[in-house]
């Protein structure tokens, strides 16, 4: 038996969660980098008529959080990158993921023609987004699981 | 000699009386001309109010039967006409975009650009939004109407609602949301220094619109 070409091909086997997990992490931080920086360079006030169209929250949270989420999703990203607290950073984006999710889908269900906000100003809600929003839904909740099952195999 | 000079003065006091009757009658050939046909009245700007060199635009598409479209008229574009409109800064346009799915929008939009053709859009737009659920239910605009025109007026708007300026204004109207990919209403488009953002309806409130207005006036 020819052991060494077995060990090279099994070990890059046990590798694969590993590439698969930094994959995953680099995508999900180069998605919300990518939607901080884009609502940033516009003023918060457009992201703030796409909150407010979703008819969720008080015009003085809506404010706030037009503010406060670009920043939050741009170092929220730029930590998924990096990879420090993978577990409690990839729950947060995931736990984001789902909010977002929410709601969009009861501003689908009640009818609501509007922008989805997602990645800046004028994107409409509509089938594509949902599936791209489910998409990368997925992909965070894999990357938490991921992350929690590496830790617990290290441990 | 006495006769020849009194026969110049005749001829010349019947040049004279000629001259005054043939004045006369160019002038009031002139005055029916203007009464048969009058100035044309620039509905574009009839429907508009502001200066046009104002720093920013408001464009609005509005259908008069659309409760969200009352709901922004009511809540946003009075407060805007007064904080921002009289003072020069914003220029406020209004276009009409009756959607297929409200009965009565379509003649709505008429009786609002016949008015505007006798210089009375505010006054019918008003009415039309404040009595919206009145005569959306029975489609009798005039009924809506009648406080804010006189029967004389009522009169000459009725005679304007299928004159071509007042399909063509709306039809104009109808042309630019089509252009621009519109369904709804109210669609809003807020432009300055030659950029144009189109903001979400359902989510501008006054306060927002104001923040972002005061925002591009400092820009």
């Amino acid at each position: 038996m020819d052991t060494a070409s077995t060990i090279p091909v099994t070990a890059a086997r046990a590798n694969w969660p590993r590439w698969l997990l930094l994959a995953g992490r680099l995508i999900l931080g180069g998605v919300f980098i990518y939607a901080g920086y884009a609502k940033l360079r516009e003023p918060w006030m457009l992201f703030a008529f796409s909150i407010n169209s979703y008819q969720i929250l008080p015009e003085a949270i809506v404010s706030i959080l037009a503010r406060t989420l670009p920043w939050f999703e741009l170092l929220l990203g730029i930590v998924l990158v990096s990879g420090v607290a993978l577990r409690w950073t990839a729950t947060a984006a995931s736990g984001l993921f789902i909010l977002f999710s929410a709601a969009m889908l009861r501003a689908y269900v009640k009818n609501l023609s509007i922008d989805c906000g997602c990645f800046g100003y004028g994107e409409k809600l509509g089938p594509l987004r949902f599936t791209f929003e489910g998409a990368l839904l997925a992909l965070a909740l894999g990357v938490t699981i991921g992350a929690f099952l590496m830790h617990r195999r290290r441990t | 000699m006495r006769r020849k000079s009194s026969r110049w003065i005749a001829g010349l006091a019947v040049a004279c009386a000629a001259m005054l009757i043939a004045f006369a009658g160019s002038l009031s050939a002139a005055k029916n001309a203007a009464q048969a046909k009058p100035a044309r009245v620039d509905l574009a700007a009839e429907k508009s109010l502001g200066t046009r060199s104002a720093p920013v635009t408001l464009d609005v598409y509005s259908d008069f039967q659309c409760p969200s479209c009352r709901l922004f008229f009511m809540t946003a574009t009075t407060p805007l006409m007064n904080d921002y409109v009289a003072s020069g800064k914003v220029y406020l346009v209004h276009h009409d975009f009756p959607l297929p799915m409200h009965a009565h929008s379509a003649e709505a939009a008429k009786w609002a650009n016949a008015a505007a053709e006798i210089g009375k859009f505010r006054e019918v737009e008003t009415a039309l939004y404040t009595k919206q659920d009145t005569w959306g239910a029975t489609g009798k605009i005039d009924d809506a109407l009648d406080n804010v025109l006189t029967p004389a007026e009522m009169k000459r708007v009725r005679g304007l609602l299928d004159s071509p300026e007042v399909t063509a204004s709306i039809q104009h109207d109808e042309d630019l949301a089509k252009a621009k990919g519109l369904s709804g209403t109210p669609s809003i488009f807020i432009t300055h220094k030659g950029q144009t953002v189109q903001i979400p309806a359902q989510g501008a409130t006054y306060a927002l619109v104001k923040q972002y207005i005061d925002y591009l006036l400092t820009q």
